[in-house]
């Protein structure tokens, strides 16, 4: 297992480097003048090419980039020239608000989709089986922005249950939990329709193999049966999805944090792109990717320690 | 919990506002701000000699000085109120401070993005600890509204920036305003507080929240839901609004002094022709371009300087509804093929995508097509400058908008021969516009002033290059509870707001 955990992490690694690379690249071959756009008229070319000197913009592209990569290697994610602070402050401010509500959303997800897809398998084509698929199918097609407008207008808005801005008070975790629940509703809704019906094919599959039939010859409990046997087997493509899904809703959290005007990395990385500010950029996109490249890990992880297989097949290859 | 269930809502807090600003602040050392977000809660903590009045018409009044005079054309002399304290035990707010927060801004080696707004700032000399002069190097209009009542002269004590190493970032040394900075959340909000020192009328609300919210719906919406009070809401969420107000509240259309206009590059060949440019200038209707993009709610603009502004002109050239005949006329006359072909880029926002479509109707009925470009706003600002690359040359029509300032030298000062290549898109070049904007600059009189402004914006009339359009709209939803203080151009003065009723 320890080798497996090394091997799959020195991957990691390497996956974090080469999207990372790929990512300064294109951001810096976007068209577009950081200046001109946070400044407008006051962008004068000695102000513009100061900015330029700043951001290390008046370097080759190769220099940026061992400069961006020295500076990481020190933890460093660089300055903000606009608000002059450290970019790794100004990430670092931002990464748990949408951490908080990407964990809320696939925990509620996981917590609802996964009996949901287990009572579906057990009683399939059943009344519940048969709603479920439809729910399940709805909550999919559903984008996540067009729920969280929905959520807001009828239950911040219309019926003043919840409230329409803001992430709380600091300090008060009901009051956060409170700004949570909406945002994380509009961005699980569509992972709760996704995880119970993979639960449910996954279930099925299993139910029908050998050794559920092995144990249901030797008498056990139907119930002993279901959690130890066939949803520990079943569950192995959702966590995967799992990893996967933390990483989609994080791109996911943009809308949900600009709708419910809610501070969060999403919404820090797209005023930053909008504006170039570059070195806000990188930061948030080397947080972001190398939180999914964790994301994947953790999930293989967890995939090689509940089946024997995977570590053994990936080992074996 | 703030706010509450059903039945509670938001409304029982006290005397608390609760007000949109339309993006988080950058810094609060003004000199170094980036935007007019800053300048609003700058406004509200700090004090600067001078400040303007909630009016339309950009007066301004004392603040931190009980007198203040222009001397001559360079010279200003000033007397503090004696007895106004810097916050966080910095003490009383003298000349000296004065001295080191306006030849700050201009310091070399700070690089203060907002240098300019001094103009030709020279020193301050200090006579005693509550007078002084303030001295320039040669006569400069625009010095009081933008310099001394604008951001950059907020008042700063020296211990204090000096104590912070210099300069600061969100978190201030010290207040001396109304209201005292109390908290910044990132990306979320500003807390302001009353200042118990301060010694001017008492400060209306014990807090302000200011929340920095990028999107107008999001706004909108928060305003619904009752927990804004006051919210700058989108143009065409406006005239819905007027119809179907939320409960309690009540609408406030005020002018943005920002200035839209329709620019032609002159040095494209398709442009080169005056006569090519005028048609244009005559086939755009812009009273339908105004209706359309800002439901009816702006006017047509009758120059860059705005309404309320000295300068600003009483009738434009070409007259609004443009004149289709006269355009295909002047088509006929230059022997272009038609339909003729033309590109217009413009900046991927709604209101503007708006216009240029009615802009495109209007040119079609002359027997111009154009095709429309929208731009991701940063690519669209580098389209005109030559720092940028040559796109420049293959830039025919463009719908362009910048904000002014105080001053109408804001609103001409991009159009001069120098800033060719830069922000003058139109490559406009006149020898009497350049010489006009340096004179109008040096004159202190406004009368004078206003008569060369006017002639300015004739000229760039005259030139064909430009399409005025509107100076826009900044519509404000208000609730019935508090009295709100705009500038002219539609900016929250948060420290003239306060609650209606019987505690007003």
């Amino acid at each position: 297992m320890l080798q497996f955990v090394t091997r799959r992490s020195l991957l990691a690694l390497l996956i974090l480097l080469l999207a990372v690379t790929l990512l300064f690249g294109m951001i810096h071959m976007m068209p577009g003048d950081p200046a001109s756009v946070i400044l407008g008229p006051k962008a004068s070319p000695e102000l513009r090419a100061e900015l330029n000197r700043k951001m290390g913009l008046d370097q080759p592209l190769p220099a940026q980039l061992v400069r961006f990569y020295t500076d990481l290697a020190r933890g460093d994610l660089g300055v903000d020239v606009f608000a002059n602070r450290p970019v790794t402050d100004i990430v670092l401010e931002q990464l748990p608000y949408t951490l908080v509500l990407v964990l809320a959303a696939i925990g509620g997800a996981t917590l609802l989709g996964i009996p949901l897809g287990c009572f579906s398998a057990i009683r399939r084509n059943s009344l519940l089986d048969r709603i479920t698929a439809v729910l399940s199918v709805a909550f999919i097609a559903v984008p996540s922005f067009v729920v969280a407008l929905y959520l807001l207008l009828w239950l911040a808005v219309k019926w003043r249950w919840f409230p329409a801005m803001g992430a709380g008070a600091s300090g008060d975790l009901a009051d956060q939990a409170w700004h949570l629940a909406l945002p994380a509703i509009a961005l699980g809704l569509g992972w709760v329709g996704y995880i119970a019906r993979l639960v449910r094919a996954s279930m099925l599959e299993v139910m029908e193999e050998n050794h559920i039939r092995t144990a249901r010859a030797f008498g056990l409990p139907e119930r002993t049966i279901i959690v130890h046997y066939a949803l520990r087997i079943a569950i192995l493509p959702t966590v995967t999805i799992l990893g996967m899904g933390i990483g989609t809703m994080l791109s996911g959290a943009l809308f949900t944090e600009i709708v419910f005007s809610r501070p969060g990395i999403g919404k820090l990385l797209h005023e930053a792109v909008i504006t170039r500010n570059y070195p806000v950029v990188m930061g948030s996109v080397v947080v972001t990717t190398a939180f999914f490249v964790l994301c994947t890990l953790i999930s293989d992880i967890v995939n090689a320690a509940l089946d024997p297989r995977v570590r053994e097949s990936r080992g074996a290859s | 919990m703030a706010g509450g269930w059903p039945g509670l809502a938001w409304a029982a807090r006290g005397d608390q506002l609760h007000i949109r600003n339309y993006v988080d602040l950058t810094t609060l050392d003004l000199p170094f701000g980036v935007s007019g977000a800053e300048g609003i809660v700058g406004q509200a903590i700090f004090q600067n000699l001078l400040q303007f009045k909630p009016d339309a018409r950009w007066d301004t009044e004392l603040d931190a000085a009980e007198y203040f005079e222009a001397i001559d054309d360079t010279h200003y002399a000033f007397r503090l109120k004696p007895g106004q304290l810097f916050s966080n035990g910095f003490g009383e707010m003298t000349a000296d401070d004065v001295k080191f927060s306006f030849e700050r801004v201009i310091d070399p080696a700070l690089h203060a993005l907002n240098a300019p707004d001094m103009g030709p700032l020279s020193h301050v000399d200090v006579h005693d600890r509550h007078s002084g002069t303030i001295v320039l190097h040669s006569p400069y209009a625009a010095f009081v509204p933008v310099g001394v009542a604008g951001g950059s002269g907020a008042i700063m004590s020296r211990r204090a920036v000096e104590s912070a190493g210099g300069r600061f970032g969100i978190q201030p040394p010290c207040s001396s305003g109304p209201y005292l900075f109390r908290e910044w959340q990132s990306k979320r909000k500003t807390i302001l507080e009353r200042n118990p020192q301060w010694t001017g009328p008492a400060a209306a609300f014990e807090k302000i929240h200011v929340y920095a919210m990028t999107d107008h719906k999001a706004a909108e919406m928060a305003f619904e839901a009752g927990q804004l009070d006051c919210a700058q809401i989108s143009v065409e969420s406006a005239a819905p609004f007027e119809n179907n107000l939320p409960p309690e509240s009540y609408l406030e259309i005020h002018p943005s002094g920002r200035n839209y206009w329709l620019g032609m590059n002159q040095s494209n060949p398709a442009l080169r022709d005056i006569r090519v440019r005028q048609a244009i200038q005559y086939a755009v209707d812009v009273e339908a371009v105004v209706e359309a993009g800002w439901f009816g709610l702006a006017e047509p603009a009758m120059g860059p300087i705005p309404r309320g502004m000295v300068g600003c002109r009483e009738r434009t050239l070409i007259p609004p509804s443009g004149d289709l005949e006269k355009a295909r006329a002047l088509l006929r006359e230059t022997g272009v093929e038609l339909p003729l072909r033309l590109r217009l880029d413009v900046n991927s926002d709604t209101l503007e995508l708006t216009a240029v479509q009615v802009i495109q109707w209007s040119l079609k009925k002359a027997g111009i097509e154009v095709e429309i470009r929208a731009q991701d706003n940063s690519i669209f600002l580098s389209l005109g400058q030559e720092a940028t690359g040559e796109q420049w040359r293959d830039l025919q029509l463009y719908f362009q908008s910048f904000i002014g300032l105080a001053d109408p030298y804001y609103s001409l000062v991009w159009f001069t021969s120098q800033q060719l290549g830069q922000w003058n898109w139109e490559r406009f070049s006149n020898q009497e516009f350049d010489r006009l904007s340096d004179l109008a600059l040096a004159t202190t009189d406004e009368g004078e002033r206003g008569r060369m402004y006017r002639r300015m914006q004739d000229l760039m009339e005259e030139s064909g290059c430009y399409r005025f359009v509107t100076n826009g709209v900044m519509p404000q939803i208000i609730r019935h509870s508090i009295v709100p203080a705009f500038r002219p151009d539609g900016y929250a003065i948060l420290r003239g707001f306060r609650p209606s009723g019987p505690q007003a």
